[in-house]
């Protein structure tokens, strides 16, 4: 018995450890300013480079125990576990901030001064350089994602994915450098440190089936089809399965009988019996057999057997008297 | 200020906090409502379960008072115990853990017996669709009109679930409406199956179902969750629970599960859900031109529901041999309205066969029915959200 909690417990850290680890895997770099003179301030009113991530999940995500790197060396997979850690700024444990809500950014500092806060890395970027940006796991060797940020970027422009979170295109083909863009605060390319890359101010499927779909005849006959779609398969499915019963019954029967399925009798009966053949036949016996008289002069005594439990014993919920 | 003024302002600062001092023509006209449901329920014996909790829940929930004076009772104000309560409709697990309990209510032999009954219950969900069309007629957006018209598949849980994730500003009408109409069911089927039936098909009398096998019962609540979740994955929670709750009553060894789920768990959510939807119908909320369109909506929606059911079964007798037509009075079972519609094709029947029992045959459509709603409030969900 012991054994097999112990086994269950087992299970169930392990399953959540892995939940923990298959969701961090979730994490995106969402958009970087390498060289911020005039854009987003942080919490001392200074200006600095910084880096958005986001939570692509549909759940909460901790981050705490994540490395953030900029530094290249961490790529030599020769190294040991130890030195790579110190290479990246770890986000610190216990600071609830470091819980992301579900498809929401997290903005980091690469100002190089991490007492400053949770969200201050202990690296800065490169301005007219190339930066590459890497975000692994708490063990510091697995990677989540990482981006290369072309040297050519300008002051107060940003390096932006142009939908959060997505790296790759319908078909699901990576799109590398193409899932990116250079932001410049226009209009038409703003820039967003905490906030969605792409702005959705209606829904876009709503608003096709409002704009497209008039008249709702498109979605009444495609529902109604997957409607009628997963109910015929259930039926086609039942249909199979009940025929596969009757063969394998049949079959049991043969083998019980010592006979082979081919020899069983095939005549079915033509009509299952009526409720009111069986009613008939059941009131035709009762009659014939007067089969419950006896039944009137017979005493049945069952024995009731009440467990005692001290929880509802009125003793326990009696007042004792007081002595005198 | 001498003590009798300092009184005086106190009393004058309690008239304005009381109901009296609060109330408007709306709230009285809300707490008749409420009244009419619980007379519904007690007198006429209409689906008193439900509407005796949802009357009450609206007298409660339409009590006048000052809302700007922070006192945390109102539905609406986060943190009150009825905001607390509420979550399960607004968050959406209420219905989920009702129909755990309807699938381990449920007997799906019928439906098992003979699968061609399935198609039925696919059949009235035309219901749904067609109010989706009036509703976008009407002016009501995309999302707006999926959550109404999921009223025609006479489905309480499904409703509200559903209702909750489109158009949750709507849900406390939608929510009535379906319940109102479920309770309604007695009333307004019976004239449309008469309308579209000849005498001669009212008469036809379906063959016995064949004896189901325990394996075959076994299989189907996980064939069925297999297969209808991978066709629409957004209706995982309902069918889910639908068919879990089906699989503890049928594989004969969590029977103290099934025993739990199918009446303790049932009875508790029910309570809880039937109250917290009446008393989400405030009257500041609820008494809209858009509430009264969305009952108007939601009886069209049934009676599309309930005809296409009927008419469909007609159609499928022109491919079906004789000796298996189906009686079409069972076509308005299709609405998920278990057992309240296939009470009702039996009755109608044997008012014009004393010797014709089709409520077994109605079972199987009426269960259709709810995989049928389920599926469909998964699709709706899946374009729309």
């Amino acid at each position: 018995m012991k054994k097999t909690i112990l086994l269950l417990l087992l299970v169930v850290a392990a399953s959540a450890s892995l939940v923990s680890a298959q969701s961090r895997r979730n994490l995106r770099i969402n958009e970087i300013m390498v060289l911020n003179d005039s854009n987003y301030v942080d919490d001392y009113g200074r200006h600095s480079a910084w880096i958005e991530l986001f939570n692509t999940t549909h759940a909460p995500l901790n981050i705490a125990s994540v490395f953030i790197t900029n530094n290249r060396d961490v790529l030599n997979p020769d190294l040991e576990a130890g030195d790579r850690k110190a290479l990246m700024y770890a986000v610190p444990l216990d600071d609830i901030l470091t819980k992301i809500p579900k498809r929401q950014h997290v903005v980091f500092w690469a100002d190089g001064r991490p007492t400053l806060g949770t969200f201050h890395t202990s690296f800065t970027l490169r301005p007219g350089e190339e930066n590459w940006i890497g975000v692994y796991d708490s063990d510091g060797r697995t990677l989540i994602d990482s981006v290369t940020i072309p040297a050519s970027l300008e002051a107060n422009h940003s390096y932006a994915r142009k939908i959060d979170g997505i790296d790759t295109d319908e078909n699901g083909k990576k799109l590398g450098a193409a899932a990116w863009e250079i932001r410049d605060d226009s209009k038409e390319f703003p820039i967003t440190p905490s906030s969605c890359n792409k702005i959705r101010e209606t829904n876009d499927k709503i608003d096709m089936f409002a704009r497209e779909d008039e008249n709702g005849f498109a979605m009444a006959i495609m529902a109604m089809g997957i409607v009628f779609t997963a109910l015929l398969l259930l039926c086609v499915c039942f249909y199979i399965i009940s025929k596969i019963g009757e063969r394998v019954s049949t079959h049991n029967r043969a083998v019980s009988q010592g006979t082979s399925r081919a020899e069983m009798p095939t005549e079915k009966r033509k009509e299952h019996d009526s409720g009111e053949a069986i009613a008939a036949i059941a009131m035709a016996l009762h009659e014939h057999l007067d089969a419950h008289d006896r039944e009137n002069t017979v005493l049945t005594i069952n024995k009731v057997k009440r467990a005692y439990s001290p929880w509802s014993s009125k003793i326990y919920s009696l007042r004792s008297l007081p002595h005198k | 200020m001498d003590f009798s003024e300092f009184l005086l302002n106190n009393l004058e600062q309690f008239w304005n906090l009381t109901g009296f001092h609060n109330a408007t023509w709306q709230h009285f006209v809300m707490l008749a409502v409420g009244l009419f449901f619980i007379w519904l329920a007690i007198k006429k014996n209409f689906e008193p379960m439900l509407l005796v909790p949802i009357g009450f829940g609206m007298l409660i929930g339409n009590i006048p008072f000052d809302t700007t004076a922070g006192l945390e009772v109102g539905i609406y104000e986060e943190g009150s115990v009825l905001n607390i309560l509420y979550n399960g409709v607004s968050a959406g697990w209420y219905p989920p853990l009702i129909f755990l309990g309807i699938g381990a209510m449920t007997d799906f032999s019928a439906l098992i017996a003979n699968p061609k009954l399935m198609l039925i219950g696919a059949a009235a969900q035309f219901g749904i669709f067609g109010a989706y069309m009036v509703a976008l007629l009407l002016g009501f957006a995309p999302d707006q009109a999926g959550a109404i018209a999921i009223i025609g598949g006479a489905d309480g849980p499904t409703a509200i679930f559903l209702s909750s994730k489109l158009a949750p500003n709507l849900m406390g009408a939608i929510a009535v409406s379906a319940y109102s109409y479920m309770a309604l069911v007695p009333v307004i089927q019976p004239p449309i199956m008469r309308l579209f039936t000849t005498k001669k098909e009212r008469l036809i009398k379906m063959k016995p179902a064949r004896a189901v096998s325990q394996n075959e019962k076994i299989i189907f609540p996980i064939v069925g969750m297999l297969l209808t979740c991978f066709v629409v994955p957004s209706g995982i929670p309902l069918l889910g629970m639908l068919f879990f709750g089906n699989l503890l009553r049928e594989c004969g060894v969590c029977n103290r599960l099934a025993k739990t789920a199918s009446n303790a768990l049932t009875d508790i959510v029910t309570i809880l859900l039937g109250m917290t939807v009446g008393a989400s119908t405030q009257a500041s909320e609820f008494l809209t031109a858009q509430t009264v369109g969305i009952f108007a909506l939601g009886f069209m929606a049934f009676i599309i529901a309930s005809s296409s059911g009927v008419l469909f079964v007609k159609l499928f007798n022109l491919v079906l041999p004789k000796a298996k037509k189906i009686n079409p009075l069972i076509g308005n079972a299709g609405v998920s309205a278990v057992p309240m519609s296939a009470r009702i094709s039996n009755n109608l029947g044997l008012e014009y066969d004393p010797s014709n029992y089709l409520l077994m045959h109605a079972m199987g459509p009426n269960v259709a029915g709810v995989i049928g709603s389920a599926v469909a409030a998964g699709v709706l969900l899946g374009f729309l959200a």
